[in-house]
């Protein structure tokens, strides 16, 4: 098996001696001067002459390019491709664009500074480095500095070599010679392998891929269109009549609302509102008054509109006593059904403001014709209808 | 003593006599709210340098860190400018009825700051403030002057105790910094609030004292003091200089970020008026002045141990420091920066009183604390 030359490596008791010992030995010029301690030297890298680590820069332009990816990634989305305006705010937002670019600088900058130091720099995957097959490692990874002159470049000379190294002052000293070949699994294999799978990896993905969509001999998956599902205004085989829409169901209640069940405004004579008197209940009713019963029976509530005449029927004076003796029940019909002229309201007013109208119409009716006993000093609950003192605007 | 040092005094004197007749000119010429804006900010300025020196000084007693040992006095000589932040600290309490709203009888009327109206009353205010100084003072009591003690007394007992003390002390700095920031900057415009916005003053605050001790360090190794400290040990402060730059700028930007996502009333017309008009130009300078310029000067891995370099970053975010302090309080003036006589007065003299006090302070004990135990240890770090 041939051999290769390595280098000449030599060892020192001490840090200080091997550093003594390196301006001496770079000077003989006679190859690359490396050493081997077995902890971190301060200064040993600056007295090697070794170059600044180039990471630094690496990293650098790493995070730059990071940022603006990061930035023409997000204004090309959320700017060109799909503009959403989200929040209110424009769709080139660069203030919702700096946390991402912010994480992805980082992701660039840290996966160069690893990866770059590790492949780049160590030059991974590296096993066997010739050193391992020397002597002198054992004691080098315990307590002796080895400093080494390789034969790659410079003008190697072992004999020259050796005897630098030992008016250095390196005892003692050894000829580094490694078979040139060391096995089936090399570091290049390794590599190879691996860019081979990888490579076989991608193609084979990107075959299936168009493979499977060229010619589809499966049909892809399409479980959300197939969905035992009812369109609007398509058949159905579902049920039985072939809609897809169908009727409510008999009795159905609309939220929100109760169902009348009466057929007269006799019958509803009966109902009681179900509101108590409050200031509250009577803004709401004097609100819903004046939204859509002031115009035809007035703010007095005595069929005088606030719109003219010009509407031919004549609105009903709910002062007259027939009104006033009415129950709610039959107002609250009234409101509902719609009575002569009038309109049925149920679709412009809720449930409780319909009972808030009727509590706001009592109050005016009673502030039209009010008795002594309603005013401050009076008897409390002189009111017909319980109502306390004040509750009357 | 040489004699260019004496003359630097002299006309440090001279500067400081000058900026004091331009002070007192103000109050009278500029009115009472310009005055006091003024003074808000300079008080503001010697406190967070002072505070932020003393919380140095805490979090080394506190971590047990060795390698800032010898550098240790600079933040301790620093915090002094306690002492005459309390004489400014009280004088600006003449300042809560003329800028802070919530003082304000017509506050009273107003249903949000009706809520917070015995929080921001006058009183209340200045008890807090009283009771902040206070503790303030114990602190410098404790780890400066125990530290000067121990220059003579060589008592490593020191160093047990002040261990032990930094731990309270940090709670209470990081609560009473936080009032700081709502007494004395947010109540300027009591119906915003911020919940980050003590952490923002931290930031300022923590790189201001940084900033600070490396001009301070520097300018002693270049007078020869300050033997056997390392490019080792400037460049951990570069380092640190570098991280809060950093710092200050992801908690300024998260709290825009969080108020612009937002947008609601009650908290954007902060930015609004800050944002709007010239005052856009100081925010964006302020942009790359506090976070730009030192982040690139300071990223190579060389610039942060160069002395040169240093100290220029430091000088420029002791101004970047004081002109955050601008952009939070002026804006209450008006829609125009006010930048005049008044401004330049108060600045050249603050300033120029400031460092006669500090070159007065670097005299005080030894320059390196010569009685901890830990010293030699920190004299040997190296990176």
């Amino acid at each position: 098996m041939s051999q290769h030359m390595f280098g000449v490596v030599g060892l020192f008791e001490s840090a200080d001696g091997l550093m003594a010992a390196i301006p001496k030995v770079r000077e003989a010029g006679l190859g690359k001067v490396e050493a081997y301690t077995p902890y971190p030297v301060h200064g040993l890298d600056k007295a090697l002459g070794q170059r600044r680590s180039p990471l630094g820069g690496m990293v650098m332009i790493m995070g730059v390019l990071g940022a603006l990816t990061a930035f023409l990634f997000q204004w090309w989305i959320s700017g060109i491709d799909y503009p959403i305006v989200t929040g209110g705010k424009a769709p080139t937002s660069w203030q919702a664009f700096v946390p991402i670019m912010f994480e992805v600088t980082v992701l660039f900058a840290t996966f160069t500074a690893g990866l770059g130091m590790l492949f780049f720099l160590n030059k991974l995957p590296f096993f066997g480095h010739p050193l391992l097959h020397a002597k002198a490692i054992a004691a080098i990874t315990r307590d002796r500095f080895g400093l080494a002159i390789e034969s790659e470049g410079g003008a190697f000379d072992v004999a020259a070599a050796v005897r630098t190294l030992e008016s250095a002052g390196a005892r003692p000293i050894e000829v580094i010679s490694v078979p040139s070949f060391s096995g089936p699994i090399t570091a290049k294999y390794l590599e190879r392998s691996l860019l081979g799978i990888a490579i076989a990896c991608a193609v084979s993905g990107y075959a299936t891929y168009w493979a499977v969509k060229l010619f589809p001999v499966l049909p892809p998956t399409s479980h959300m269109l197939v969905q035992p599902r009812l369109d609007p205004q398509k058949p159905s085989a579902f049920f039985k009549d072939g809609h897809g829409m169908q009727l409510p169901v008999p009795g159905t209640v609309a939220r929100g609302y109760l169902p009348l069940g009466l057929a007269s405004q006799e019958e509803a004579a009966t109902l009681v509102n179900p509101l108590a008197v409050t200031q509250k209940v009577l803004e709401e009713g004097r609100q819903a008054y004046m939204n859509h019963c002031v115009v035809c029976h007035g703010p007095l509530a005595n069929g005088v509109p606030t719109l003219s005449s010009a509407y031919g029927a004549k609105p009903a004076n709910l002062q007259a006593k027939q009104f006033r003796e009415y129950p709610d029940g039959k107002i609250y019909w009234a409101i509902v059904m719609g009575k002569n002229a009038m309109p049925s309201y149920a679709a412009d007013l809720s449930e409780e403001e319909r009972w808030a109208v009727i509590h706001y119409l009592r109050a005016l009716q009673r502030a039209q014709n009010a008795k002594p006993g309603d005013v401050d000093g009076g008897q409390p609950g002189a009111g017909s209808r319980g109502r306390t003192k004040g509750s009357a605007p | 003593m040489s004699v260019p040092q004496r003359s630097t005094g002299k006309a440090l004197w001279g500067l400081a006599v000058l900026g004091l007749a331009g002070v007192v000119a103000t109050y009278p010429v500029a009115g009472p709210a310009r005055f006091w804006a003024n003074w808000l900010l300079w008080f503001l300025f010697m406190l967070t340098i002072a505070m932020g020196s003393l919380f140095i000084v805490a979090l080394e007693h506190l971590v047990g860190s060795r390698w800032s040992v010898p550098l240790r006095r600079i933040p301790e000589r620093l915090s002094t400018l306690l002492l005459p932040a309390v004489p400014m600290a009280l004088v600006a309490l003449g300042a809560l009825p003329v800028l802070y709203p919530g003082t304000r009888p017509e506050a009273a009327h107003d249903p949000v700051l009706a809520g917070k109206a015995f929080w921001l009353s006058t009183p209340f205010v200045s008890t807090r403030m009283v009771l902040c100084l206070a503790l303030w003072l114990v602190g410098v009591a404790v780890l400066t002057g125990g530290s000067l003690r121990q220059d003579r007394t060589r008592d490593p007992g020191f160093n047990v105790n002040a261990r032990r003390f930094a731990p309270a002390f940090l709670a209470i700095f990081a609560l009473t910094l936080t009032l700081v920031a709502f007494d004395w900057i947010s109540a300027l415009e009591p119906k915003w609030y911020s919940d980050i916005f003590g952490v923002y003053l931290f930031a300022g605050t923590f790189l201001a004292a940084l900033a600070a001790t490396a001009a301070s360090v520097v300018y002693l190794k270049d007078r020869g003091r300050l033997e056997g400290v390392r490019p080792a040990h400037l460049y951990n402060l570069g380092a640190y200089l570098f991280a809060f730059t950093v710092f200050w700028s992801y908690i300024a930007f998260a709290q825009y970020l969080l108020m612009w996502y937002g947008d609601m009333p009650e908290e954007i017309f902060w930015y609004k008026e800050r944002l709007a008009g010239p005052w856009l130009g100081v925010a964006l300078l302020l942009g790359v002045v506090h976070f730009l310029i030192p982040f690139l000067a300071l990223i190579p891995r060389d610039a942060k141990g160069d002395t040169r370099r240093l100290c220029w970053v430091a000088v420029l975010m002791l101004a970047a420091h004081a002109m955050d302090l601008y952009w939070l309080i002026f804006p209450v003036l008006g829609r125009t920066p006010l930048l005049s006589w008044p401004e330049a007065s108060f600045a050249v003299f603050f300033v120029s009183g400031g460092l006669l006090w500090v070159r007065a302070a670097m005299e005080r004990g030894e320059d390196m604390p010569a009685g901890d135990p830990f010293l030699s240890e920190g004299l040997e770090f190296r990176l």
